[in-house]
């Protein structure tokens, strides 16, 4: 695309700002800590800039990939056929929103990293090169580079925990990465699986996807339902599905604040990212297929993950598993494999990141003042640590999915695509948000009410940094809940455009208008059908 | 000329108010109550426009539409919008009214924080000496209360959340009037959530106090699960008729659209809503609780407005209950609410607490009244008691404010020191009893007629026992705080009228006490532009019309039965000793009442015993089972293996000589079997 407006050039910046930002940090001595905290600064607002440009700048309506741009890297060589290996980039209405989240996060995360002391400059370097991974996962659109980009993310974790962290981080580093990795072996293979049977000689996805639709294609179904569970099964490690959810809350546990918010802010996305990218694009058949076992895991997720949550003592836990079953929700979304479920999930995508990040900040404010997590030695917050509470709350408000936040419309479309398609695991998805104001309000009630402990009349309210970060992501939350339209403008369209999704509306009746006067109903057609399962009229 | 389609700026201003104040009450002068005010004035001052506009060419201009789109995808399309017809207006000068008489009268009663423990006492105001000494000993009849450490009167502490609390007013105003106003399911579900927190928040606003922190979270959760089982029911509406729009969700009920099965299981779903929100049986008992908050939240939230939202619902979803069969059951539950809970007050010694279940017990009568199929009745009760529930609430402020505390035992014959508070509060407390001419005589009395007409006998003779048990605890209610002789010489003497801030709204009420039923005669009605009286007005199209006629049977019995219940508390207070033998007689019973039917203990059994343990045992499996055995399992048996094959790696030439040789016989073995 030659237009600059819309030129990949963008997303090459968004990508690369990141890596070089980490290569100028190589070569600062590391005895000026502050020329790294502002150069850290800076490049989080650069990349906030430009994710904020590129999700504005994506042209609403057609759902179509934008900001198209494709260097090839190598090709006509070995295995390869003509544009084998290529960078290619592009976002559509599902990864736009993705990049602004991830623009919103590091930018937070950055500035709440300014207080690290021990070897900032490392810890900056690490971060960035995981960030640079992320975006460059939302934006690839080449499997290879997809997956390279997806373990740029995931590596450096490993020592950003076991360096950094706290709390058994040897341990949590160690069982995260392990996990995730052991994951992207099943993926690896799945691509390669997927190479080979296209039979295109290229590893880009756009074309591989058109293979993978195409009629009697090469990728026959029974190839496509074979390699789906490679493909979901790895992503989903990283979108914590059950059973292999474990490391997230040892692992958000043992991370620094900045970890935890970006892990559980954007990098158990790229999970769910990945569910849709080399699952419901790249095996239309095999999802069809396999969407009721996900939805299954993803029911235990959303059900067993907030009762779990209810029983935890450590805050991180407790949000560790909180986001367990708002991933379930994410998944339950996705296997609906209607418009308005997969809407949801997208939104989920995005409001679980603000929401988790902004959690993430908060507990770690704390944390570095009292040096435990553990919920019951505190009480009574509220009055010394207004600012604190009030951010901790509104994360806590989202997530229980009260209106006028983002958690509240993310939720609302999930619950409706799920009793479109699944009216029995819509109740249970709804129930289960039951628990989660549950254990919300019994942490609100034991940490932020009642008396107050004189233990920790040293506590100070949260720093500056702290209080920044919160506003851009309590902002965004609030954004989102209240107007939801720019946010579903831009995903509806590209999740109509997935192969096998269908509009769920599309033979109800429809009110056109609301009718004029309220004894004149306006007429409407005739019963609808009822496909789905479930009660019927 | 503001229309009734601009009625969207109504809640519009108080959310202003609200973030106004959110951000800014501590620099704004008098931390910005007065900003409070002015909001909710001028957004009572914009009802009455709208008001005014209904009635030019009445019904013309109504119902009025407004609405705006909120997500679009496919085919799949959310459009929030205000839909104001005459339910939605009666509600909103409800509304606005109580709102208004609420800010202002706080701006008095917010001043000072009340019920101070001592310990909080000496947080908050370091050099305050200990509180005086203990309340009174002769405790009278009412004695037998163990007076909890948090009621000791104390002396005046200075809010420290003033300007806070006035910014949560401004949002509930906000979230209630949406609520009102809203035209369709899941906008109407998302005020009813909002106004959920701010009654948590407020609930809460004392939340040093580890009762208080309790209460607010109980509230919440337990209309929560009410929520969550009305957001089913919305979405099983919305599968049905593809729409979230009431009058079109309704019109696909009543019209048969909707398979009959379909319907009563997401009516029931619906109706889970209300029951949580309106505090009707089994989920009734976050509202006694929630007297832990500042008393005039109790009188906004907690009796004139929040509660009120269930019953409200239902009248706007009649139709659909009807279409669905589900009227005997909201009758049922309404009824079995009201009896309960005026039961459970006559042995409740707590003031506020007492008032909470007047309240129970007056918005079940309300769903009985809906059960009957009377919309005009459950809304001209829901009105008139919204005037004189707050005044109850307000005046019952008013003495804590004087007196710093709230249980009654230690009070009485405060109506010589207090003679605004009293006279104010006597007369809501008769209009609640249902005494002709006031307010309340009115909207019981209609709803008798529905009884009868509608339900029956049986009914009707229940809704009478209701009649005598309300009398029976408004009279003791009155008798132990107002009447008789002062039984804490110490709190009487310090006895104060409160100030013009909170006794203005006290006279207003009152005085709404006395007239607001009587817009139901037609003389009046006619004169105030509402030919056929407010009944007349109420009347939502498929209601049966029925105009409202006096009937002297019916009042006569009415008056008599509330006459006979105060009666029977009147004799048994008249002589010192007799209620305490009277309750010492029958001490089963008496202890059962005394304990709410021992309902708290149910829940908080099923929450230890039950869903803790769940919660426990997931969490225990997922630690031992999943982690540890299959995590940390795998990765241990990968250790062992490779601990086992490294004993392989021997170093020794003839071992690795060996092993060569069996895995060359071994392929050759494979590769000649496999050949022939």
């Amino acid at each position: 695309m030659d237009n600059l407006n819309q030129s990949g050039y963008w997303l090459l910046a968004v990508w690369l700002v990141p890596l070089l930002t980490a290569l100028v940090m190589v070569f600062i001595p590391s005895r000026f800590a502050g020329v790294i905290r502002g150069l850290a600064g800076v490049s989080g607002v650069v990349m906030f800039a430009l994710s904020l440009y590129i999700f504005i700048g994506y042209q609403v309506g057609e759902g179509n990939i934008q900001f198209e741009k494709s260097w090839v890297w190598m090709e006509n060589a070995g295995i390869l056929g003509p544009g084998g290996i290529s960078l290619h980039m592009g976002v559509d209405g599902i990864a736009a929103p993705m990049v602004l989240l991830t623009g919103i996060v590091i930018m937070a995360g950055n500035v709440v990293s300014w207080k690290i002391q021990f070897r900032n400059k490392d810890f900056y370097i690490l971060l960035l090169v995981l960030v640079s991974g992320v975006f460059g996962t939302f934006v690839a659109l080449d499997m290879f580079f997809f997956f390279f980009m997806y373990e740029l993310a995931v590596i450096p974790m490993y020592l950003l925990i076991a360096v950094w962290g706290s709390t058994r981080k040897e341990y949590g580093a160690m069982k995260l990465t392990v996990m995730l990795v052991a994951a992207s072996v099943l993926i690896f293979v799945g691509m390669f699986a997927v190479y080979t049977k296209a039979g295109i000689g290229s590893f880009d996805l756009v074309r591989l996807w058109a293979v993978a639709q195409t009629p009697n294609g090469p990728m026959d179904p029974q190839f496509q339902k074979i390699f789906f569970p490679f493909m979901v099964i790895g992503c989903g490690v990283l979108g914590a599905l059950w059973p292999f959810h474990t490391w997230s809350p040892d692992g958000h546990m043992a991370a620094p604040t900045a970890v935890s918010m970006l892990h559980a802010g954007v990098l158990m996305k790229l999970g769910a990212f990945g569910i849709i990218r080399l699952g419901i694009q790249l095996f239309p058949e095999g999802a069809e297929f396999w969407m009721p076992g996900l939805m299954v895991l993803g029911t235990i997720n959303a059900v067993y993950g907030s009762f779990s949550a209810l029983a935890q003592r450590d805050f991180k836990q407790m949000i560790g598993y909180s986001s367990v079953s708002h991933m379930g929700y994410v998944m339950m979304g996705l296997a609906t494999m209607n418009l308005v479920g997969i809407n949801g999930a997208v939104l989920q995508m995005f409001a679980h990141g603000v929401m988790t990040a902004l959690f993430f900040a908060m507990v770690g404010g704390l944390y570095d003042q009292a040096h435990t997590r553990e919920m019951a030695v505190f009480g009574g917050l509220a009055g010394k640590m207004p600012k604190f509470s009030i951010f901790f709350m509104i994360a806590g408000l989202s997530g229980v999915g009260l209106p006028a936040m983002a958690g509240f419309v993310a939720e609302f479309n999930i619950f409706v695509g799920l009793f479109r398609s699944y009216p029995l695991f819509g109740v249970l998805a709804v129930l289960s948000a039951a628990t989660s104001a549950a254990y919300v309000f019994r942490m609100f009630a034991i940490v932020f009410f009642g008396r107050f402990n004189t233990r920790w009349s040293g506590l100070r309210d949260i720093q500056k940094t702290e209080v920044f970060a919160g506003t851009v992501l309590a902002a965004s939350i609030l954004f989102m809940g209240v107007l939801p339209k720019p946010f579903t403008d831009r995903i509806s369209p590209s999740v109509l455009a997935l192969p096998g999704v269908i509009d769920p509306t599309a033979d109800t009746p429809q009110t056109a208008e609301t009718p004029n006067s309220d004894h004149n109903y306006d007429l409407r057609p005739e019963r609808r059908r009822h496909d789905a399962i479930g009660w019927s009229a | 000329m503001i229309g009734v389609e601009h009625a969207w700026i109504i809640p519009a201003i108080p959310l202003g108010s609200f973030i106004i104040l959110a951000l800014l009450h501590n620099v704004l002068p008098r931390k910005g109550d007065w900003l409070g005010v002015l909001a909710i004035l001028t957004s009572f001052a914009l009802v009455w426009f709208v008001v005014a506009d209904a009635f030019t060419n009445y019904p013309d201009h109504l119902p009025g539409r407004e609405s705006l789109e909120w997500i679009e995808a496919g085919r799949f399309r959310v459009d929030l919008g205000i839909h104001v017809d005459e339910v939605a207006i009666v509600m909103l000068i409800v509304v606005t009214t109580v709102a208004l008489m609420v800010n202002i009268y706080s701006t008095g009663y917010m001043q000072e924080r009340h019920g101070l423990t001592a310990e909080e006492q000496r947080r908050l105001l370091p050099a305050t000496a200990a509180a005086h000494g203990g309340h009174g000993d002769t405790h009278g009849d009412a004695g037998h209360v163990e007076s909890s450490g948090h009621h000791e009167t104390a002396s005046a502490v200075p809010e420290p959340r003033y300007g806070w609390f006035f910014a949560v007013l401004s949002l509930f105003a906000f979230a209630m009037l949406t609520l009102v106003l809203a035209d369709n399911l899941l906008l109407m579900f998302a005020a009813w959530e909002l106004v959920g927190v701010c009654s948590f928040f407020l609930i809460g606003f004392y939340w040093e106090r580890r009762s208080a922190a309790e209460a607010a979270k109980k509230a919440f959760i337990t209309t929560r699960i009410g929520d969550v089982g009305m957001l089913i029911g919305i979405i099983m509406l919305w599968k049905a008729t593809g729409t979230f729009h009431i009058q079109t969700v309704l019109h696909a009920a009543e019209t048969g659209q909707i398979g009959h099965t379909y319907l009563v299981i997401s009516a029931l779903f619906l109706l889970m809503g209300p029951i949580g929100k309106s505090a009707q049986v089994p989920l009734h008992v976050w509202l006694p609780d929630a007297m832990e908050g500042p008393t005039p939240v109790s009188a906004l939230i907690h009796a004139a407005t929040m509660v009120v939202a269930g019953v409200y619902l239902v009248a706007r979803m009649l139709p659909l209950f009807e279409a669905a069969d589900l009227l005997r059951v909201i009758l049922t539950m309404g009824m079995i609410t009201a009896v309960f809970a005026s039961i459970v007050a006559l042995a409740q010694t707590d003031l506020k607490k007492v008032i909470a279940y007047s309240t129970l017990s007056n918005l079940g009568i309300m769903m009985v009244a809906l059960g009957a199929g009377s919309v005009t009745a459950a809304m001209f009760h829901l009105m008139t008691h919204a005037f004189f529930k707050a005044c109850l609430f307000l005046g019952a402020g008013s003495v804590i404010h004087a007196t710093h505390t709230q249980e009654m035992g230690p009070l009485g014959g405060l109506w010589k020191k207090m003679p605004i508070t009293g006279t104010t509060f006597i007369i809501a407390a008769l209009a609640n009893a249902g005494i002709i001419p006031l307010a309340g005589f009115w909207s019981k009395d209609e709803i008798l007629h529905s009884i009868d007409s509608h339900a029956g006998v049986v009914w009707f003779v229940i809704a009478l026992v209701w009649v005598v048990l309300s009398g029976m605890y408004t009279a003791r209610l009155v008798g132990y705080t107002f009447l008789g002789k002062p039984r804490d010489q110490h709190i009487y003497s310090h006895a104060h009228e409160s100030p013009f801030a909170m006794t203005l709204p006290l006279i207003i009420l009152g005085a709404l006490s006395i007239v607001a039923g009587f817009p139901i005669l037609h003389e009046v009605g006619n004169s105030l532009g509402l030919p056929g009286g407010i009944s007349e007005f109420l009347l939502t199209p498929g209601e049966h019309a029925e105009e409202f006629h006096f009937n002297v049977g019916l009042a006569t019995a009415g008056t008599l039965s509330a006459l006979l219940g105060m009666f029977i508390t009147g004799f048994l207070m008249a002589s010192p000793g007799r209620m305490a033998r009277f309750t010492a007689a029958i001490p089963g019973p008496y202890n059962l009442v005394k304990n709410k039917f021992y309902f708290d203990e149910m829940y908080q059994w099923l929450i230890d015993r039950v869903i803790l343990v769940v919660a426990y045992g997931v969490a225990w499996f997922d630690r031992h089972v999943v982690n540890d055995t299959g995590v940390d399992g795998f990765s241990s048996l990968l250790n062992y293996t490779g601990f086992r094959l490294k004993f392989a790696q021997t170093g020794k030439i003839p071992n690795y000589a060996l092993a060569i040789v069996i895995g060359v016989l071994t392929l050759a073995v494979i590769a000649f079997s496999t050949n022939s």
